[in-house]
């Protein structure tokens, strides 16, 4: 299972943040900078998009400025992880037709809409992107 | 933040406001800071009639509380009105809001509430994938509040959704609770073999599931993961599907995609796939080809892709028979521990451990022993346990082992975690033809200027027990050693120092011509400030001048051997992984390891089992024959018919049966023809054609669906057969619907090896509105391999005194009903006769109420046995003995128990 979702930009600053395992706040930070020191300073073309972190692994994708990172368990399948990641950022890219950093930022409560209809209780729910669309699109008409 | 929290004093705040604000602390916390208002105004929002604003409110409640935190406790009402209210929208927002923060309490209110959602007809299907994961966090907080066992049928059966994201949610679903509850589970194997069918290779699946040309990946990743959590499937055609679905996978694999995403979702399912194979047979040709694949991978340019070959390459060598075709590539894998990524390097090493054996453990350690000096810091403690363990287990002399492991620890240093000296010590200790070599090894490697403090504590140790053996070498006399070891002695942390003190105790026995050396010591250290050195220091001390010896010489006495133990190392390493949600299906290491893992899990499920089954045994059994037998147990000859009854091992726990005068009817009836109708009930009907053919068997099951709807969900299964004595395949799959007033035809294939008891029972469940299962036995008798022989008398009774009484007669008397008239129905009698097998032989008995009968049973592995009857009914005292004699024991139990319940009734039949 998933147990966190971190989106970070190249600075370390945290743009959306879901945890799927009860950690208190302090863990919660010492994991935002634990994370991000791992993942940034690696070479992007020569290493693969798995690291190993305390019991877990992280799968992590870059996009532009941004690295999507999701932490999941030391043996589950790395690549249906990595693709969810591209699976998630199309929904995100077509919801907001081409989706940026800011978009993150001030939308957050619809990214979180978003993040629920596509992952819950850390685990994929709906792997069709316009099955998402359609169904964010009802709840739009609904505010 | 002060203008907010004026607002919210404000009592005529506007639920827009509200929302505003509560939406503005949920920025601020998001951007880090600490937020201790609005709690309160969160959870009123979240009792609003407005969706956006309960959405709001819900967020925040999400966001900002922790599962275990007292307000919490605050919504859990609202929650469970959202969940009850006919409104999808308000319905999934409470189920986010228990998928993110449920808690025990949760569990326990809630799990039913989200349980019913999952399976009401009327949910839509956003809702039931979401009560499916929501149901999937409640039972990983608490499993047990969740009657996991009891839900299992009716959430496989969701399993068979037309939408492919419900059966995504209720597979995740499925995955957990199947762990936990392997055989009320097991019907998902068949599941998930159809769903993979269907997904890879008659390609039915709505097109928005695809993924860049790939069925749904996610979901066929989740089931080919679910099968590996089974030991593989004793039915051949369902395995023959699966087979089909493994290669289908593999030959995918061979045209290279043209984009990254297309690639990596194929590549996924592929390795996916591998572990699958690699689970089901290590030595089956699929995996054969899967190793090639593996080999092309990890020499790819692709990094994930080299990582992925490795991890695979080792679940492979953790379960193959044969190590030689991963040692083929040994240098590939020796030089992916230069990689560039970390992660890599990292597999590399797990590889290289699980393929180590005796024949090359001297080159991977000597590999690895020297990538060490260089390798990442992270990496170098799991290194050093994993260098320990190879070279322990492998070692072909003791030694190399000696040489290795004083080696390792002086490269590796502080990584050595305490285990690895401890079981040097051990080692030594237990090894007497060692003890000189390590002895002599050690002081070379104390010799030089620096050596770090473990291996002054193996020296410490070793030179103290042993040092006396090698004292008369040149340049290793008594002082030497003593000189060796004491200019380290500074360096040294208090333990270390204390354990040196043991060793000059030791020698003052072994040594006497140094003993003023080691006696200055103790004086000096009687004035340390560490109390743990001082009293040592003061006791040795008082020991080694006394007067006499013999006290000394008593407390030197050579250590006795280890008892030997449990490898300390194993333990350590064990001990890092651990804490993940998804079962192991293997470990990294050896296959010995693996095995070994194995039997202790299964250790495990047949204690459990175990218990299952003496609770079972009482309500469930084979009820039916054995009441009727107990009951007639009239002249106390019936014993010998009991034992034979009884079941001495149950195979799986039977469910308990279905049962009305009918189904009985419908049962006893097939049990003499081959074709009839077995079962039916308002909603299907259920009938039965059938042909023997020696000990093999058909039987076509044709299943009508009488409703004006559709049958979803089917699923037939046979058990409570011993698969050794009875083997029993569908020819297909059965296909999961039956359309509106339509018939569906199962051809069951049936092998019979060796008598058998009883009969299996049919296990049948469908989804029409609600979930029915329907458990009937199956008319499936041993009797059904039967074949009539005719007899001469004098054949007749040269065979029946041949056989002889018992064991392999078996007898009993029993009452019968007469008929209207007041005679015994021989006409009836006949008929159950001829029914089960036997032709009846008419001239033998001169009284013509009596039969005898005459028949030959086949069996493919247990050849034939013949078998000879003989029915003799008393009009008077109504009463009937039956006996029945055959060349096996137990046949003729198991026919005496086919025979006597029809006989014994009247029906009409």
């Amino acid at each position: 299972m998933i147990r966190f979702i971190l989106v970070q930009n190249r600075q370390g600053k945290t743009r959306l943040s879901k945890w799927y395992a009860p950690f208190d706040d302090d863990e919660k930070l010492r994991i935002r900078g634990e994370v991000h020191r791992l993942i940034a300073p690696r070479d992007q073309k020569h290493q693969s998009n798995f690291v190993e972190y305390r019991n877990y692994k992280v799968v992590y994708r870059r996009y532009a400025g941004l690295f999507f990172c999701l932490c999941v368990d030391s043996n589950d399948n790395e690549l249906a992880y990595l693709e969810a990641i591209h699976l998630f950022v199309e929904v995100l890219d077509s919801f907001f037709e081409n989706v940026c950093e800011l978009d993150l930022v001030f939308n957050f409560y619809k990214v979180y809409a978003i993040l629920d209809e596509v992952f819950l209780a850390g685990e994929i729910e709906e792997t069709s992107k316009e099955v998402v669309l359609a169904r964010l699109e009802e709840l739009e008409k609904l505010e | 933040m002060a203008n907010i929290r004026r607002q919210f004093k404000d009592p005529q705040l506007s639920s827009y406001q509200r929302k505003k604000y509560v939406a503005k602390l949920i920025f601020v916390y998001i951007l880090g800071y600490k937020v201790d208002v609005g709690h309160f105004e969160a959870a009123n929002l979240v009792t609003s009639n407005k969706y956006t604003e309960k959405q709001i409110g819900y967020l925040a409640m999400t966001l900002m509380l922790h599962e275990h935190s007292e307000l919490l406790l605050m919504v859990v009402n609202s929650i469970k009105k959202d969940l009850e209210e006919n409104n999808e929208y308000n319905n999934c927002l409470a189920l986010h809001a228990i998928a993110n923060v449920g808690s025990n309490e949760m569990a326990e209110t809630l799990g039913p509430s989200v349980h019913r959602l999952l399976i009401s007809p009327t949910s839509p299907n956003f809702v039931k994938k979401k009560a499916a994961l929501t149901l999937l966090r409640l039972y990983r907080k608490y499993p047990e509040v969740l009657p996991a066992s009891d839900w299992a049928q009716r959430i496989v059966s969701i399993m068979d959704d037309d939408d492919l994201g419900v059966v995504v949610s209720v597979t995740s679903l499925v995955m957990a609770m199947a762990q936990d509850h392997l055989d009320a589970f097991s019907f998902c194997y068949q599941k998930a073999v159809d769903r993979l069918h269907k997904l890879v290779i008659d390609r039915e699946y709505t097109a928005t599931y695809a993924y860049y040309r790939i069925p749904s990946p996610w979901l066929q990743v989740k089931l080919l993961r679910l099968l590996q959590y089974y030991p593989p499937s004793i039915d051949p055609t369902v395995l023959d599907v699966l087979q089909k679905v493994l290669k289908a996978i593999l030959n995918n694999s061979v045209e290279v995609a043209s984009n990254v995403q297309q690639n990596n979702a194929q590549n996924a399912v592929l390795f996916e796939a591998i572990g699958l194979a690699i689970h089901l047979d290590a030595t089956s040709p699929i995996v054969a080809d899967a190793a090639e694949l593996l080999a092309r991978f990890i020499s790819s340019k692709e990094t994930n892709v080299r990582y992925l070959g490795l991890d695979t390459m080792a679940h492979l060598a953790a379960r193959a028979d044969s190590l030689y075709s991963i040692k083929q590539h040994q240098t590939t894998i020796i030089n992916s521990l230069r990689d560039k990524d970390v992660s890599v390097r990292r597999r590399a090493l797990d590889l290289l451990y699980s393929m180590c054996d005796t024949d090359n453990a001297e080159i991977i350690v000597g590999e690895l022993l020297r990538y060490l000096r260089v390798a990442d810091y992270g990496l170098r403690e799991e290194m050093v346990l994993k260098i320990a363990i190879s070279t322990e287990k492998f070692a072909t002399s003791y030694k190399w082992y000696i040489d290795t492991i004083l080696q390792l620890i002086s490269s590796a240093g502080d990584h050595v975690g305490e285990e690895v000296w401890y079981r040097v010590v051990q080692i030594t200790t237990n090894t007497e033809n060692l003890q000189e070599y390590a002895a002599r090894a050690i002081f070379e490697h104390l010799r030089q200027p620096q050596c770090h403090e473990s291996l002054v504590k193996i020296g410490g140790y070793i030179l103290g027990e042993y040092g006396h053996l090698v004292a008369n070498d040149p340049g290793l006399s008594p002082i030497e050693q003593f000189q060796a070891l004491h200019t380290k002695s500074p360096y040294c942390s208090a333990p270390t120092r204390a354990l040196l003190l043991t060793t000059y105790i030791k020698w003052v026995n072994v040594f006497p011509e140094i003993k003023h050396h080691l006696v200055n010591v103790f004086e000096r250290y009687r004035y340390v400030l560490d109390a743990e050195l001082q009293q040592r220091a003061c006791e040795y001390y008082a020991v080694a001048t006394r007067e006499t010896d013999d006290l000394l010489q008593q407390m030197c006495e050579e250590m006795p051997p280890f008892p030997p133990r449990e490898s300390t190392l194993l333990n350590r390493l064990n001990k890092k992984h651990g804490d993940t949600e998804d079962g192991r299906v293997w470990v990294v290491g050896g296959k010995e390891v693996n095995e070994e893992r194995e039997k202790a899990k299964l250790r495990k499920n047949t204690a459990d089992q175990a218990g299952n089954t003496a609770a079972n045994g009482n309500a469930s059994g084979d009820v039916p024959d054995l009441m009727s037998l107990a009951d007639i147990d009239l002249n106390g000859q019936s014993s010998a018919s009991g034992v034979s009854t009884a079941p001495t091992i149950v195979y799986a726990p039977k469910p308990v049966l279905d049962s009305s005068p009918s189904i009985d009817k419908w049962y006893e009836k097939l049990c003499m023809s081959n074709d009839g109708i077995l079962y039916e009930n308002t909603s299907i009907q259920m009938g039965i054609k059938s042909e023997y053919h020696g000990h093999l068997g058909r039987i076509a099951l044709y299943v009508g669906n009488k409703m004006t709807v559709p049958l979803t969900s089917f699923t037939a299964t046979v058990t409570g057969h011993n698969p050794d004595a009875l083997s029993i395949t569908f020819a297909k799959i059965p296909s999961n619907t039956i359309t509106s007033r339509t018939q569906a035809q199962h051809v069951i294939h049936v092998e019979n090896k060796k008598p058998f008891d009883g009969s299996p029972v049919l296990m049948i469940s469908y989804l029409a509105g609600s979930l029915t299962t329907i458990n009937i036995q199956l008319p499936l008798l041993v009797t059904k391999f039967f074949e009539g022989v005719t007899l001469s008398q004098t054949d007749f009774f040269e065979r029946w005194k041949l056989i002889g009484g018992p064991p392999r007669e078996a007898q009993v008397v029993f009452p019968i009903n007469l008929d209207e008239s007041g005679n015994v129905d021989i006409a009836k009698n006949r008929k159950i006769l001829l029914g089960h097998g036997f032709s009846l032989l008419s001239d033998v008995d001169p009284n013509p109420i009596n039969l005898v009968g005459a028949g030959v049973l086949h069996t493919s592995s247990a050849g034939k046995v013949g078998c000879l009857l003989r029915v003799e009914p008393n009009k008077v005292a109504k009463l009937c003995r039956l006996t029945v004699r055959s060349t096996s024991e137990e046949v003729a139990g198991q026919v005496l128990a086919a025979l006597q319940k029809p006989l014994s009734k009247n029906s009409a039949l």
